[in-house]
């Protein structure tokens, strides 16, 4: 059986990195009692994965995971079975049967949405903090990038799908934030929020949720 | 605490996991009405080594089973953490509660080897107390330490309030009523060490003076009439009702052994000469196989983990290995449970067992020869042949293992050239066993690493008067191994740091002394001196000259038989005299068979008191 899990991931828990939560979930499940299913092969491993990597420092409400098991279960009964047994600060919200779906999560995805909390270092007006954004929207957003092959310049502009800033106090801000995110990449928040604060000349410390991940929801409902 | 400040830096340094706390099975008690016990349990380095030690495991559950004590943890923090948190004024503090060590009663840190020494030093510091016990005064925690570096606890004498000596899970429970009862009554901490200081085990160094005579120990002067003339170990006769572990916790972090660590035994009977465990957790308990089955069921239920290891000095002696591997891999065998007998001896196992372990999945396979020869194996009383090994060796490769290690150690008592260039022969003869099997029969291709360690003389081991060779003599073997070790098939050679080995046998035999010196080394930047990485030789360097010390003179002395030793305030119960004996053997080459067969006499006359293996005749 492949059962799809949501799951929110906040607090001291986004301090828990990508490859950490493979393990995490993996134990979670044999405490839960879940008849994990095994990949052949020299090191067999359960088959659990991702919908997408979650930066290291980053909150979300809404992460997904997909595991096959060897045996039908209820969702419900083994979303309840593992939030009993999670630790606090991960939990899962929606259980799914995917029934015969093929096509993995990943390739389902299609952008995901942001919440930026933003506390600069200085006072800062609300026009700039607009203005600032609107001027970065409007040409190329050029910034280096670690790839396979050396560090690069990269337009991520394509990968912003629509950006919004307001002011929520004399020095801090909430962004909205929308960016591409699929099998073949999605838009690095940390570098966008690098450009936008080096356009405005200024420091700041951010806070970052992922609110939601899009998918195509013709093939899985989730 | 400010946790938002905390947050923020968290998002800065590496593996924030280190510093969360909040994993599954973590202890929670209510500490809001101030009536608990607080207990901070140390360990001086990073979080995935300190969470891989299995005593302290066994210490955390056991001081929180006491209802009147919250025991949390703490470690310490990475350099770039260290950084940060000292930028930010923010204390060292518990991962349960965030509670800044300060604010404990008792600080309490395992001290498994010297070179954490500077990092206990970091952590004080860190949570703002003073280093020496001297200058800390009532509303500060007790700082005090176990583990088997209190053999020798002299050079961080001026730093502890007090030590535990041997196996915990009695001691700790004696010293927490006590400090209950003191702190009821308001005792002074003068008072509360003076009745310490009568518990079996708890040494409080401050209750003895070491004197000194042209530049050399000459002995303590005990300074308080209640404190005993030697302290004694601790010894857990009954392992099976022991406390253990309980609900392990799970961390997040991939940590050094990320496992189940079943002991199965406590001491070992093998009597190799070099190894300190090896005398200082004698005798022999083994724990019966129904509480090992009952600890893994537990365990496995609780944790989720999917390995088990067995463990102890040397697995493959437990009376009922051949039962215990193959009942726990066919009782877990349906939920996917790997099983590692690490520590295991050549000449111990079957190859029965290496194929039930292969089944599930293949771990690394570890042999220790220790030394090159015949001869030098029977000075160090490593009763195994070079035909055990061979034996061993083939064995792995034809249940299909291709990697091994092979662990030896450089400048041991005695060694020759000869006896140096005999680690190469071995690892020729390995080679030549693997590619003469048939190309079907073996693996891909081998990997046989050969790791030199050198050789450090340790308190309570018939080499505890030894020198250790010089740095530039280490050097000299490493560089004869290493050339005689080039083109030999499949065969790769590692050799460890010889500064940070020479600096922990000037610890581990050093005296009072070193206390001052280690605090300069602090004060230079000495932290985490165990990684080849952080080792600051300079730190080192002006603090013993700042001392008027050297390390050498610690390191490379030879020390008199009839002369004092700064341990011998400390009783293992291993006798003096024994030790002596044994050295005399070693330097004729005599071997003294393993306990297991009879009974060597160890213990002298308090032998009927503390050692009660079966099948140990008495002498």
């Amino acid at each position: 059986m492949r059962l799809i899990l949501a799951f929110t991931k906040e607090q001291n828990m986004r301090f828990v990195s990508h490859l950490d939560m493979q393990r995490l979930f993996q134990r979670a499940m044999r405490r839960a009692h879940l008849p994990l299913a095994y990949s052949q092969g020299f090191n067999p491993h359960p088959l659990l994965s991702f919908a997408a990597a979650l930066a290291l420092g980053t909150a979300s409400d809404c992460e997904y995971l997909d595991v096959m098991l060897t045996e039908a279960v209820e969702p419900d009964e083994a979303m309840q079975a593992l939030n009993k047994t999670l630790p606090q600060g991960v939990h899962v919200i929606k259980a799914v049967d995917a029934g015969d779906a093929k096509l993995s999560l990943t390739s389902l995805m299609r952008s995901a949405a942001y919440e930026v909390t933003i506390c600069f270092d200085a006072e800062i007006g609300a026009d700039k903090l607009c203005n600032t954004m609107d001027e970065l929207l409007t040409g190329e957003i050029v910034v280096l990038k670690n790839t396979k092959s050396g560090i690069k310049n990269v337009d991520i502009r394509p990968m912003v799908i629509s950006a919004h800033i307001e002011a929520t106090g004399k020095n801090t801000a909430k962004l909205s934030l929308k960016g591409a995110l699929t099998a073949s990449g999605g838009l690095n928040v940390e570098l966008f929020l690098c450009a936008y604060f080096e356009k405005l000349g200024m420091n700041g410390v951010c806070e970052v949720r992922r609110r939601s991940i899009e998918m195509d929801q013709t093939v899985i409902k989730l | 605490m400010d946790t938002e400040l905390l947050e923020r830096i968290l998002h800065d340094v590496e593996k924030p996991a280190r510093y969360i706390g909040g994993e599954v099975n973590m202890r929670i008690k209510a500490v809001e009405n101030g009536k608990l016990l607080r207990f901070a349990l140390c360990f001086p380095d990073v979080y995935e080594i300190g969470m891989s030690h299995l005593g302290s495991r066994i210490i955390y559950n056991v001081l929180n089973e006491r209802e009147d004590t919250y025991c949390e943890r703490s470690f310490t923090p990475w350099p770039d953490m260290e950084k940060a948190m000292r930028e930010n004024g923010i204390p060292l503090y518990s991962l349960e509660t965030k509670t800044p060590l300060g604010a404990f009663d008792v600080v309490g840190f395992a001290l498994l080897y010297e070179m954490g020494y500077s990092n206990v030093l970091t952590m004080l510091e860190l949570a703002g107390l003073p280093l020496f016990s001297a200058q800390r005064d009532e509303t500060m925690p007790l700082v005090m330490a176990g583990g088997p570096c209190v053999c020798n606890a002299e050079p961080v004498a001026d730093i502890f309030d007090f030590f535990v000596f041997g196996d915990g899970e009695e001691v700790m429970n004696d010293v927490m009523d006590i400090i209950a009862e003191c702190k009821a009554a308001g005792n002074d901490r003068h008072m509360l060490l003076l009745r310490l200081a009568q518990v079996a085990g708890v040494y409080v160094p401050a209750f003895y003076r070491s004197e000194y005579k042209d530049g050399s120990f000459i002995g303590h002067t005990k300074l308080e009439e209640a404190a005993p003339d030697t302290v004694e170990r601790r010894v857990v006769q009954d392992l099976d009702s022991a406390g253990y572990t309980g609900d392990l916790i799970v961390p997040y972090l991939n940590i050094v052994h990320d496992r189940i660590a079943l002991e199965v035994f406590r001491g070992c009977t093998r009597g190799c000469r070099f190894c300190q465990a090896g005398y200082i957790y004698r005798p022999v308990r083994e724990r019966k196989p129904e509480t090992i089955i009952e600890q893994a069921d537990s365990s496995l239920d609780c944790t989720g983990y999917d390995e088990i290891s067995v463990f102890s000095l040397s697995s493959g002696d437990y009376s009922h290995i051949h039962e215990l591997v193959p009942q726990i891999l066919e009782r877990y065998e349906h939920d996917r449970v790997s099983v590692s007998l690490p520590s295991l001896r050549i000449d111990s196992f079957l190859k029965d067992d290496l194929e039930h372990i292969q089944r599930i999945r293949k771990t690394g396979l570890t042999f220790a020869p220790e030394a090159g020869t015949q001869r030098l194996r029977d000075v160090i009383n490593k009763g195994v042949s070079e035909d055990d090994l061979l034996r061993a060796v083939r064995d792995a490769f034809e249940a299909g293992w291709h990697g091994v290690k092979l662990y030896f150690m450089i400048g041991l008592p005695t060694e020759t050239d000869e006896d140096v260039l005999g680690i190469a022969e071995l690892a020729r003869k390995v080679s030549q066993e693997f590619y003469s099997m048939p190309r079907e029969l073996r693996g891909k291709g081998l990997r046989c690493t050969v790791s030199a360690s050198t050789f450090v003389p340790k308190p309570f081991t018939p080499f505890q008067w030894e020198p250790q060779i010089s740095v530039d003599e280490v050097l000299r073997r490493q560089a004869l191994l290493r050339n005689a070790l080039k083109g030999i098939r499949g065969v790769e050679f590692s050799c460890h740091f010889s500064e940070t080995s020479r600096l922990e046998a000037a610890f581990a035999r050093g005296d009072r002394r070193l206390c001052k010196v280690l605090v300069s080394a602090h004060r230079h930047g000495a932290r985490f001196d165990s990684w080849d990485e952080h080792f600051n030789k300079p730190a080192w360097e002006e603090a013993f000259a700042e001392n008027g010390l050297t390390v050498e003179g610690f390191a490379n002395r030879s020390i008199g038989q009839d002369e004092a030793l700064p341990w011998s305030v400390m009783d293992p119960i291993v006798s003096h005299e024994f030790l002596a004996e044994e050295r005399k053997k070693a330097y004729s080459g005599q071997i003294t068979r393993d306990c297991r067969k009879g009974c060597n006499g160890c213990f002298g006359t308090r032998a009927a008191e503390f050692c009660s293996f079966e099948g140990a005749e008495r002498t």
